[in-house]
């Protein structure tokens, strides 16, 4: 348990201030960043305000905003689930696989149970088992991804495709709007919803101190294991997502999701080791992750340097976390 | 002298304490192996299938060395990018040597040198930006990866000078192989460094309780820094040795030993929290991990399931390993 | 019969007795007062009370009803609410939520926001000149408020859940002056109201001010219980401390010894000027070669923190070191080390030991360096360096590679002042070195002081257990609320004056 180290003699200004030095970067930081990628696109890339290339940019962010929220919310009770991408992907081989024998509703269902069973196990290996989620989820990104390839060899002759309604539906508008971007809001608004629920409250105060939570009497376990249920829940909407987009599976796929998805609520004012932050910055994050990817498409440098500049951006938003949390504790 | 024995200690029956040696526990379970696997396919414990397997097992044997180290060290240490770094080894050398004999020391040097800033990167982020570990080796992964492409092209080019291929495949004293020597002067320089030094004590000292090793006097951050130097130079070596056995570099060559690396330390007994262990054990799990996928093989189970079992495996290894305490009131 | 009757309490820590036959009874609508010197058990009861503390045997009565309480869970059932000065409290969360956390108003599993808010403002409203200007930051996070109004908050956490029984255990060390009385009108109200609350502050002020009765504890037995009209602070100082005969002092002969000591060198081995931390103002000291300075005082008040930051391992804001006249750099452990300066931690396990190394490792990691040749280490050498060691210290063990946890408790404890032997220090902190250690290992370290201060080294002696400190101290500093209130040496070290300086009392 830890009490600020502080005199008692400071202003309540400096209050205010010391708190928003806590330890993450606030979500005004990612505000801006949004704001000044979006403006580096409009210069740099030609066809940026054009309805096909917005209707892509949100297309393509679907899966990543639904993972990085479902992360957002284990990195909030101080977990973490390396192996979200890899639910998702599993998620979506067994969607796929059901929808063209029990249709539409019964292959979603499916989906989601996957994704919820995927993040129970390894919600019961955090809580129960007690063993650190870091390489709990890392073991077990092996463990789904090895299903995947079960349920959906790659190179399978005459692979099952979603519907075409899904996909066109998917790349289709409503109200001038891209379906897509709905999509996005109504990911937005689950969260709001979700932030409202005790089980979220707990959650934060979980991952804030786990110790004083216990000792004021929250339910820890029972709460850590329902964050990776969530997320699981989450990276599963993420897979309907990426089968609407392409109208197939690939079982290969997905595990880039899951480090862009920390890199995202870093960005967007999530603490690492929880308690503070929210899904909200999170979706900033996303957005502007995806916005500096569509720079650098539209600067064409060599496919080689695109991946080292990916790499060093997700280093960089580590590194920027990880000052400001060093600047609290006061080094 | 008033050293006294403490007579009233109860001693434990002796085999019950060697069994709970995990080198001892190691080994049960390679002879397991070695057994249940000439079952199934009759010649699988030859010995030249034995020396074959210590062969294979000897680049994830060197790799592993600089994982134990990290792990070791405690605080959720652990280094996830030994892979990536021994691949960046692997297009390095082969890049800068062209194959040539001459140019083989220079494009070592290169190849440890370009690691080891990789390792001082890592270090510096997990010891002053408190990044978690696995958080910051995960995305040094990412950039080794561009790194690679960058400084490749996308296309590695060269090929292992004969010199190389010769010290890593030729057969001495009982068809035994260069890979297996390198790697048993590596095992016996490591066991070395983590007993005889003062810099393997304070590995163990840093594992076993980090405060308590602040409150020793110890730099804390400067050594946790040393150790992921340390790791990336023996995963530089393992590239190395792994450009030598496959003869031409690939972009992602030594990728695989990024989890079994792991594996084999949480095998030979190294707990994850850090401060107990040590290599000789990696090494005997190196040997059991390459034994078992040996078995796989043998077994004719198919890659999607391999990759299933092999997460189950580390499930079962951490879970009787690597627990964390329970929660106190 | 009283509401709360707790009798035939018994606790022990390994060897040491902390409750013997120890009670408390008192009534609803009553402030009782639970008080006593450093080793008294006043601390050990209230945390069996409040069940963080298992007793070996207690029969515990809240209203006519036997309860058992082992863990927190069972006095929460009972009724039974704690603050302590350690906080409960999530940082970030806001005042509102910690106060509801765990009884959020809910429905269908929806927080009601609103009706939380109006809970939480009417439990502070109570408390409002407590806050900044009079203003609840009820929806601020809790981690911005000053330490005194987080205190604050945990006590209208407690209150919230309707106790029957309050316990403040040293609630109300972190405020100032118009805080306590703003806490001191609630519990007033408290009382009024039928609740039980059992109060426990180093500031006798607070307890006559607040309490009708108090019970007395004196080396884990009850002294007296009294009420507080008709006691005077004197009357309570001799209760915790006792008359048994002469007041203890040190010998004549020792005493002279003492002085010796003061005067061989002009240069004091260790020289401290206005030292500050975020919990100290402005210590300062002078300890000559073979002296032994003890730090006095109720527990908690500054000692632990003054050793810590001579060590390096607290930040220190302002104030000066020096060893044998040299300005000694501690802002980090390593440079203290290197300064000669040796600290024997409080907490054993978390900070002295590396419980999972063996005991050759442990004794000889902090020195090392000595006798390693360009990093190497010759295990001959490292042996011979713990035998030497071992026997110094008469630490009885099996085989130097045997774990240190095999060891007991008084062993342990001797492989962490061994290891600092082997560094030659100039200046030994022993920071509460005996606690929960048997009384033979206890006697051989208090040889190994000796030899210590024979060799010159100036020790730094926190301990918790006031005869000790009395016994092996030339000299005591008295400390209250991280300032020194007193020094006292020769005639006036003696039990009275500690416990009496201790609280403020003035005889």
């Amino acid at each position: 348990m830890s009490a600020p180290e502080r005199s008692s003699t400071s202003t309540l200004l400096d209050d205010a201030r010391t708190w928003l030095l806590q330890g993450r970067l606030p979500v005004t930081t990612a505000i801006v960043l949004l704001l000044a990628t979006l403006v580096v696109n409009l210069v740099v890339a030609d066809n940026f305000l054009t309805a096909f290339n917005i209707r892509s940019i949100f297309a393509n962010v679907i899966p990543l905003a639904a993972v990085a929220v479902g992360q957002t919310v284990i990195v909030l009770g101080r977990g973490i689930d390396l192996s979200l991408g890899v639910i998702a992907t599993l998620s979506s081989v067994v969607t796929v696989s059901v929808v063209e024998t029990r249709g539409l509703t019964a292959a979603l269902l499916t989906g989601l149970a996957t994704g919820a069973a995927c993040g129970l196990v390894n919600g019961l290996l955090v809580a129960v088992v007690r063993l650190q989620p870091i390489v709990a989820t890392f073991a077990t990104s092996f463990v789904w991804s090895g299903l995947a390839l079960y349920v959906l060899p790659p190179g399978t002759a005459a692979a099952p495709r979603m519907p075409d309604v899904v996909v066109q539906g998917y790349r289709g508008a409503f109200l001038g709007i891209p379906n897509a971007a709905w999509l996005l809001a109504l990911i937005g608004a689950s969260w709001l919803v979700l932030k409202r629920t005790r089980l979220l409250r707990h959650v934060y105060a979980v991952g804030g101190d786990e110790h004083a939570a216990f000792a004021t009497g929250v339910r820890v376990g029972r709460v850590q294991v329902m964050t990776y249920v969530v997320g699981g829940t989450y990276a599963a909407f993420a897979s309907f997502a990426m089968l609407a987009n392409s109208g197939s599976a690939d079982a290969l796929a997905g595990g880039g999701l899951t480090l862009a998805s920390i890199a995202a609520l870093v960005i967007g004012g999530t603490r690492l080791s929880g308690g503070a932050g929210g899904a909200g910055g999170t979706i900033i994050g996303v957005l502007v992750l995806q916005l500096l990817t569509s720079v650098l498409v539209a600067l064409r440098p060599p496919t080689d340097v695109r991946q080292l500049i990916d790499g060093l951006l997700v280093i960089l938003a580590l590194a920027l976390a990880g000052l400001w949390a060093g600047r609290r504790r006061g080094r | 002298m008033n050293l006294t024995k403490l007579r009233d200690r109860v001693q434990p029956g002796e085999a019950r304490v060697l069994l709970r040696n995990p080198v001892v526990l190691s080994l049960l379970v390679l002879l397991a192996l070695f057994v249940s696997g000439n079952l199934v396919a009759p010649g699988f414990a030859s010995y030249g299938s034995f020396v074959n397997t210590l062969r294979i097992a000897a680049f994830l044997g060197v790799i592993a060395a600089g994982q134990t180290i990290v792990i070791l060290g405690g605080g959720e240490g652990i280094d996830l990018s030994v892979g990536k770094i021994a691949t960046f080894s692997t297009v390095v050398v082969a890049q800068v040597s062209q194959g040539q004999d001459e140019r083989l020391l220079l494009a070592l040097l290169t190849a440890l040198a370009y690691c080891g800033l990789i390792g001082l990167a890592n270090g510096v982020g997990v010891a002053y930006l408190r990044i978690p570990p696995l958080v910051m080796t995960l995305g040094m992964v990412g950039v080794v990866t561009g790194i690679i492409r960058v400084y490749s092209g996308g296309q590695p080019e060269g090929r292992a000078p004969a010199l190389l291929s010769q010290m890593v495949n030729a057969t001495a004293l009982g068809g035994v192989r260069g890979s297996v020597w390198i790697w048993l002067i590596v095992a016996a320089f490591t066991i070395w460094l983590l007993r005889r030094t003062t810099f393997g004590r304070r590995v163990y000292a840093l594992g076993a309780n980090r405060e308590a090793a602040f409150l020793s006097g110890i730099n804390v951050q400067r050594n946790l820094v040393l150790l992921y130097v340390a790791s990336s130079l023996y995963a530089a070596l393992g590239g190395v040795m792994l450009l030598g056995f496959a003869g031409a570099a690939s972009i992602n060559l030594a990728d695989q030993y990024q989890l079994i690396s792991i594996a084999a330390v949480v095998i030979g007994g190294t707990t994850l929290a850090g401060g107990v262990g040590g290599y000789l054990g990696t090494a005997v799990g190196a040997v059991v991990l390459q034994t078992m996928r040996n078995l796989l093989i043998v077994l004719d189970i198919p890659a999607a399931g391999r990759q299933v079992v092999n997460g189950v495996i580390l499930i079962v290894l951490l879970s009787l390993y690597g627990r964390q305490r329970r929660l106190r009131q | 019969m009283a509401f709360l009757e707790m009798r035939g309490v018994d606790k022990r820590y390994g060897g040491v007795v902390a409750l013997d036959d120890a009670s408390l009874s008192a009534e609803r609508g009553e402030v009782h007062g639970l008080l006593g010197a450093n080793g008294s058990g006043k601390s050990s009861l209230n945390k069996i009370l409040t069940g963080v503390v298992a007793p070996d045997r207690a029969t515990i009565e809240v209203d006519g009803v036997a309860t058992r309480i082992h863990r927190p869970q069972d006095a929460h059932h009972s009724g039974i609410a704690a603050v302590y000065q350690e906080l409960s409290l999530i940082p970030d969360l806001s005042v509102a939520a910690n106060i509801v956390l765990a009884f959020e108003s809910t429905r269908l599993g929806f927080v009601q926001r609103r009706r939380d808010r109006d809970r939480a403002e009417a439990l502070l409203e109570r408390f409002a000149p407590a806050f900044h200007g009079g203003i609840l930051p009820i929806q601020a996070p809790v981690g911005s408020l000053s330490p005194g109004e987080q205190q604050i908050v945990e006590i209208a956490k407690a209150i919230a859940r309707e106790p029957d029984i309050l316990v403040l255990d040293e609630a109300t060390a972190s405020l100032y002056s118009a805080q306590v009385e703003v806490v001191s009108a609630v519990v007033r109200e408290l009382r009024a109201a039928g609740t039980l609350v059992v109060f426990t502050s180093h500031r006798l002020g607070e307890v006559y001010d607040l309490c009708d009765r108090a019970t007395v504890l004196r080396n884990g037995a009850v002294a007296g219980s009294v009420a507080l009209a008709e006691t005077s602070e004197a009357e309570l100082v001799e209760l915790m401390v006792g008359s048994l005969g002469a007041p203890r002092r040190r010998p004549a002969a020792e005493r002279e010894e003492a002085k010796k000591v003061q005067g061989v060198s002009g240069v004091p081995r260790l020289e401290v000027v206005d030292l500050s931390t975020d919990r100290l103002e402005q210590v300062s000291c002078r300890v000559a070669q073979g002296e032994v300075l003890g730090l006095g005082g109720l527990a908690g008040q500054g000692q632990s923190e003054f050793l810590n930051a001579l060590f390096g391992a607290v930040r220190i804001r302002h104030g000066s070191v020096e060893v044998d006249g040299q300005a000694a750099l501690t802002h980090r452990p390593k440079q203290a080390v290197d300064a000669g300066i040796a600290l024997v931690p409080g907490d054993r396990n978390r900070q002295g030991l590396f419980p999972v190394r063996p005991i050759l490792e442990n004794l000889t990691v902090p020195s090392m360096r000595r006798r390693a040749r360009l990093g190497v280490l010759s295990d001959a050498a490292e042996r011979a360096a713990a035998s030497r060691a071992g026997d110094q210290l008469q630490i009885k063990f099996g085989a130097l590679d045997d774990g240190v946890m095999t060891l007991s408790g008084g062993n342990q404890q001797k492989v962490v002042v061994g290891k600092w032997l082997l560094t030659d220090p100039r200046v030994v902190l022993l920071d509460d070195p005996t606690k929960g250690i048997d009384v033979r290992a206890k006697a051989e370290l208090y040889e190994v002081i000796g030899q210590l201060t024979e060799r010159g080294v100036a020790v730094l002696l926190n301990s918790s257990d006031d005869d000790e400190l009395l016994t092996l101290s030339h000299r005591v500093l008295v400390f209250f609320e991280g300032r020194i209130v007193s020094v006292l040496a020769g005639d006036d070290l003696t039990r009275e004056r500690l416990v009496a300086d201790s609280l403020q009392v003035t005889t």
